[in-house]
């Protein structure tokens, strides 16, 4: 009995193994063809590069305006995540506590914009937005900030409902304001929630290429994934330059990685615990 | 406390209020009354307002008679169920494998997790070379070894594609879906399997009446956001295909219509669109209701 539950435990491990491998490898694969070139990159794929040649790094670099495109995207998913955190725990507050008519009809229209697919409205949308002067990058922060809402306010409410308001009730006694109690006595305690919102939003807005596409266009204020976008639409005429397109997405991909690995931990219990609210 | 909340509630609410009537209300309500109209984007045919260029159901009937919104549509909807069912299935076995490992679960769970916060742009032209290059030159073409006539030029085909964009988003949201099934499974009482065993039932006998059902209230966030997430697929099918070959899936086919018409025609476009919402929230909910129905409480 013993002798079976070892095999099966073996074997499960065996199974998971290979399936994590598999997951990793396009990840393997992207990196050592970074530094190949095209002909190298098509004769031996899977092999570690002969040389690791810098240049095809650098020319990826260049053609998707590297430090520009990076900062851009920095400032735009930090300022987009940071609105929808900052509004949608404000608001899920307010629904959270009060049951009334009107808090529930505020709930139910923004869990019910979840069923609204973005392409549904991003014509009228684009075209709204540009009649109020926002065809721009603020404009661009606000429209995340707006679709990001839905599904932050429902986590943020479901987490509130289950902590009891005692905490908030002695702190008003004490006579804090409604920022110092935001502040200091309910931020803290949605840090799980915080945890998740930002992750999900985050990896959302700096992997989106459409809304930047829609409203920046081909323009000096590209982010990241729009501009290897360009990059590989404008010079794939001619069939596909491998030795661009893998160090451009490399370079895209780095930043989010190195953040990933940081986080991972407080990532995957922050997504395990939203989960069950959610 | 309740006063204070009456008080201060207005005032709470509002910064969201705002952004959302903006993002989502308005535009939304624009877009559906655009449906009905010549618009060109930039303008409307025949005067200044929306309603100078009202033509009823023009834009529904063309887009109900060219067959390409129709075939994108079915596409799309054959593309949904086989992701659904392919991301769900494997991220619960994963999920099974892991709650049952002893060691190197945290591992496992991060490893698996990765590919889901890489872009599936950026990540959809690697995935393109390993499909074109690796799998059908190196593994599976008609030369290879191991020759599999399903893995050789998937992007070539609409059926093949229709498996190829399944792995890829399999590849990329099990990780996420594994650990909403985990923390699931984690919160089914040992107690339970234990009365079980003492019982008499097998290992799959427990699996399908007791696995399953505590574990439906996971089956209906994942297979919620599958579901979404699958029907409003477009990133992959820019990177992997660009929509050639007959694989143009109905978001990816909204962009396109304004594209590759001159004038745009944007009107026609939000007709789709407007059609696409229809179908997304009518199948959302009606998964909501049927699988919240089967939840069952301890």
């Amino acid at each position: 009995m013993a002798g079976k539950a070892k095999l099966k435990q073996g074997l499960m491990m065996f199974i998971l193994i290979i399936i994590g491998i598999s997951t990793v490898f396009p990840i393997y694969f992207l990196f050592v063809n970074s530094f190949k070139n095209q002909q190298e990159i098509v004769a031996s794929p899977i092999n570690l590069p002969r040389n690791w040649d810098l240049s095809y790094i650098k020319n990826a670099a260049a053609q998707i305006n590297l430090v520009g495109s990076l900062i851009q995207t920095i400032l735009i998913t930090a300022l987009a995540v940071t609105l929808i955190v900052v509004i949608s725990s404000f608001t899920a507050w307010a629904i959270a506590r009060r049951d009334s008519k009107a808090a529930n009809i505020i709930f139910l229209m923004f869990t019910s914009a979840m069923l609204i697919p973005f392409q549904s409205l991003m014509y009228p949308l684009v075209s709204f937005m540009d009649g109020l002067g926002l065809k721009n990058t603020f404009g661009l922060i606000l429209m995340y900030g707006g679709f990001g809402l839905s599904m932050s306010v429902l986590l943020y409410r479901g987490f509130i409902m289950s902590i009891p308001q005692s905490m908030e009730e002695a702190a008003m006694l004490d006579g804090a304001n409604i920022f110092q109690m935001y502040r200091y006595i309910l931020m803290p305690l949605l840090k799980p929630t915080t945890v998740t919102v930002i992750m999900t939003n985050a990896v959302w807005v700096w992997n989106d290429y459409l809304l930047p596409f829609l409203v920046v266009g081909n323009n000096d204020r590209k982010t990241l994934t729009l501009s290897l976008y360009y990059a590989k639409s404008l010079s794939g005429q001619y069939g596909n330059p491998w030795e661009l397109i893998f160090p451009a997405v490399l370079l895209c991909v780095i930043p989010i990685i190195i953040i990933f690995i940081f986080l991972q931990k407080n990532i995957i219990e922050g997504i395990a615990a939203g989960a069950v609210k959610g | 406390m309740k006063t204070f909340y009456k008080k201060k509630f207005w005032f709470m609410v509002l910064p969201s209020l705002v952004l959302f009537l903006m993002v989502i209300i308005i535009p939304f309500m624009q877009g559906i009354l655009y449906s009905f109209t010549e618009w060109r984007g930039a303008y409307f045919v025949g005067g200044d307002h929306w309603w100078d260029a009202l033509v009823g159901m023009k834009n529904y009937v063309s887009i109900f008679t060219s067959d390409s919104f129709l075939k994108a549509l079915g596409y799309t909807t054959l593309y949904a169920i086989l992701a659904v069912v392919v991301q769900n299935v494997v991220s619960l076995i994963l999920a099974l494998m892991i709650k049952k490992i002893h060691t190197g679960k945290g591992a496992f769970r991060t490893i698996y997790f990765l590919p889901y916060v890489l872009g599936a742009l950026a990540m959809g032209y690697v995935w393109k070379f390993i499909f074109e290059n690796v799998f059908s030159q190196i593994l599976f073409g008609t030369e290879s070894f191991f020759h599999i006539e399903l893995l050789n030029n998937m992007l070539q085909s609409p059926w093949k594609a229709l498996l190829a964009f399944a792995i890829v988003s399999t590849w990329q949201v099990a990780g996420y879906y594994l650990i909403i099934y985990l923390n699931g499974l984690n919160n089914i009482s040992e107690d339970i399997y234990e009365a079980a065993r003492i019982d008499g039932a097998s290992e799959w006998y427990q699996f399908w009446k007791i696995t399953i059902p505590l574990l439906m209230p996971s089956f209906t966030i994942v297979l919620f956001m599958s579901l979404a997430s699958s029907f409003k697929m477009m990133d992959l099918n820019v990177s992997l295909t660009e929509g050639n070959f007959g694989t143009t899936m109905i978001s990816y086919l909204i962009l396109k219509t304004v594209r590759e018409s001159s004038p745009p025609e944007y009107g026609m476009a939000q007709a789709q669109a407007v059609i696409f919402f229809i179908i997304v929230a009518t199948i959302s909910v009606a998964q909501v209701l049927a699988t919240k129905s089967k939840e069952v409480e301890m």
